[in-house]
């Protein structure tokens, strides 16, 4: 607070420039109550504009953090990172619902690999995003279950048994391409091909 | 009054509601479609709610119905092109409509049914889908 180091070097001056002790106790009080509300302002021009950043920059980690990915014609994929509340749920939520209706998917994958800890709020929050997305029409598959997580789970008592659950996004893709009739087969052609291709 | 209508295509009834649904409405619609899948002896029933904007625990709870009732006359429900926002808010109310078929448009549904129907050895003979 630099507006308070003010104080010294004008008090000093006060008592050089007036010699009569009751007209400097008067100036000093009226200088300490002007320094006290600059103060007082310059705390509070501080903190709102250190909201507002905050404020922005979580907006900007809601939109960052929510991607919804195709992986394949009719499955989405939809990598979670970081902690799973209210608010991001129901953007997550959102953000599926819309995107399951523009590709007309029937598939959609719920990654968590990137959720730190699963509670049973956030074990809440994924079963409404999975309820809604089985309203609309597509199935949902969770997937990058951790070992401590899956135990954190099951001594919640947090019943995931209406949806399928898959260790980690490969094999939660795969069976999503299973379900819709597609194998993934070496091009005989081509051994050294990085990327086979899906046949149907 | 006015009424939604149901149509008859092969074996299956098409109900596509695409008006606001009060809650006559919903009774109605009720009544209408256990009795024509009483005389037409459909085998799958299915509700288009693409138009559908706004819905409410009694709606939610009368499509869950609907399907229960069709059910026990022996036909499938599938509800189709549910719209995400009453998605969210079945949701947020409770209702996962846990007993009712859903999908994404009719396309999907029909096919949906054309396969728990051909299934059970009934085929919606010269339908044009899948």
């Amino acid at each position: 607070m630099f507006i308070f180091s003010l104080k010294q070097p004008l008090f000093a001056r006060f008592q050089t420039t007036l010699p009569d002790t009751a007209a400097l106790a008067r100036e000093i009080w009226t200088a300490s109550v002007l320094l006290d509300k600059l103060g007082l302002y310059t705390t509070e021009v501080y903190q709102k504009s250190r909201d507002e950043i905050i404020l922005r920059q979580h907006h900007e980690m809601l939109e960052l953090s929510t991607p919804v990915v195709t992986l394949f014609e009719g499955v989405l994929a939809l990598p979670l990172i970081g902690m799973l509340d209210s608010a991001r749920t129901e953007i997550v939520m959102e953000n599926l619902l819309r995107r399951i209706v523009e590709t007309g998917s029937s598939i959609a994958i719920l990654d968590i690999t990137g959720v730190p800890t699963v509670d049973t709020l956030v074990a809440q929050h994924l079963l409404k995003t999975v309820a809604a997305a089985r309203l609309m029409g597509a199935d949902c598959i969770i997937s990058g279950i951790r070992p401590q997580i899956a135990q954190t789970i099951v001594h919640l008592g947090v019943d995931l048994s209406t949806v399928t659950t898959k260790a980690t996004l490969a094999d939660a893709f795969s069976t999503a391409l299973r379900r819709r009739g597609l194998t993934v087969t070496k091009n005989p052609a081509s051994p050294t091909s990085a990327q086979p291709p899906a046949t149907v | 009054m006015e009424r939604i209508p149901i149509l008859k295509m092969g074996d299956c009834l098409l109900v596509s509601i695409q008006v606001d649904m009060h809650d006559r409405l919903a009774m109605q619609l009720q009544d209408d479609l256990t009795a024509q899948i009483a005389a037409t002896g459909a085998r799958g029933v299915l509700i288009d709610i693409s138009a559908l904007e706004m819905v409410d625990s009694f709606i939610g709870r009368m499509l869950g119905h609907i399907a229960a009732m069709s059910r026990v006359l022996d036909a499938e429900t599938v509800v189709v092109g549910m719209r995400p926002a009453v998605a969210i808010t079945l949701v947020e109310l409770g209702m996962s409509l846990s007993g009712v078929r859903t999908a994404l448009n009719i396309e999907k549904g029909m096919e949906l049914l054309a396969a728990s129907m051909g299934a059970a050895g009934v085929g919606i003979h010269g339908a044009p889908v899948g």
